[in-house]
């Protein structure tokens, strides 16, 4: 899996690609947790190169969810793939996350 | 810490009694193999998507239950969550045996005249020490009544309750009512979790339609 970072403004954009699997878990937490760092953060993923995402993805999504909560900040996903919504909505994250279409409207969505 | 499988067996333990808690014998069946299943994927030597389960990682885990579990799913293959739950609930009986004597061994549960006694009567939640408890029930009881999210042990833990029926253990009866909503939503955040619900709940039904009149 593939993490790209860039800024705009307040808002970091994490951008993931490829798998998030038990393959990528651990090196995909960390390197959220260095976004989520310190301060508020207000993140937003860009899935739209994500392919596949499983348990072990998901467990990994929800432990960023939970500390950015913690920390009293936002995070907003865009540009799910078809395969990788129906997981989240068959599992119920996509009433954790909220979830824009494309990257300014997960801007927007943090004001 | 205790695993799952061991906290899913003392939370099923009916301590006035000494004697497990009267859920169908399948669906308990199931339960424990959901904890097995789910305990193996919070320490990564299994995967799960919407279609399968997958072993990534056969190394042991020095935890012999689990590991005669591993072992069974990575000679299986690759299954459904469905299948993978029906090829451990096989041998669930087995483990719950095993599971309850390490607790006795454990000094957690101590056997009398048949009967299996908790030492610490008042231990319902998942860790052994006193302060513990109390911060393991606080924290389950937030996490149902507001809109926190879940860590993916709480929602195993909250899976693993709501699949038998031991929500009582956290919440008042109006409490559970009123958190219905809440529970189901975050059963379903473990695709394992949910196949497991699933298969508790067709036993449920069986088990109830089987004991009605057919009139």
């Amino acid at each position: 899996m593939d993490f790209a970072q860039e800024q705009a403004g307040e808002v970091t954009i994490v951008r993931i690609a490829g798998r998030l699997d038990s393959s990528a878990a651990q090196s995909a937490e960390e390197s959220f947790a260095r976004v989520v760092g310190a301060g508020t953060p207000q993140i937003a993923v860009d899935m739209s190169k994500l392919d596949y995402i499983s348990s072990a993805g998901l467990r990994v999504l929800l432990v960023v969810a939970k500390k950015v909560q913690q920390a009293k900040g936002k995070v907003v996903l865009f540009g799910l793939v078809p395969n990788v919504r129906e997981v989240f909505s068959i599992s119920g994250f996509d009433k954790i996350f909220q979830i824009q279409s494309d990257a300014a409207s997960a801007v927007a969505a943090m004001r | 810490m205790l695993g799952f499988v061991e906290e899913i067996v003392l939370l099923q333990l009916d301590d006035a009694k000494g004697r497990f808690l009267e859920l169908p014998l399948s669906a308990a069946h199931v339960v424990l193999a959901g904890a097995a299943v789910m305990e193996l994927a919070m320490q990564n030597r299994i995967d799960a998507d919407l279609d399968r389960v997958i072993v990534v990682d056969r190394t042991p885990t020095g935890d012999d239950i689990l590991d005669d579990v591993l072992q069974r799913l990575a000679e299986a293959g690759e299954l459904s969550p469905a299948s993978a739950l029906e090829c451990v609930t096989a041998h669930a009986g087995a483990y719950h045996e095993r599971a309850v004597r390490r607790l006795v061994a454990k000094g957690i549960l101590r056997e009398q005249d048949g009967r299996f006694l908790w030492v610490f009567r008042t231990r319902r939640y998942p860790v052994v020490n006193d302060s513990e408890q109390r911060e393991v029930k606080a924290r389950l009881r937030g996490l149902l009544l507001t809109d926190e999210i879940p860590d993916p042990r709480d929602v195993v833990l909250v899976c693993l309750i709501d699949a038998c029926n031991l929500l009582g253990l956290v919440l008042s009866p109006h409490e559970i009512e009123q958190t219905r909503g809440r529970v189901a939503q975050l059963s379903r955040l473990d695709l394992i979790g949910q196949a497991m619900t699933r298969a508790v709940a067709e036993i449920r039904f069986t088990v109830r339609h089987a004991a009605s009149p057919a009139y």
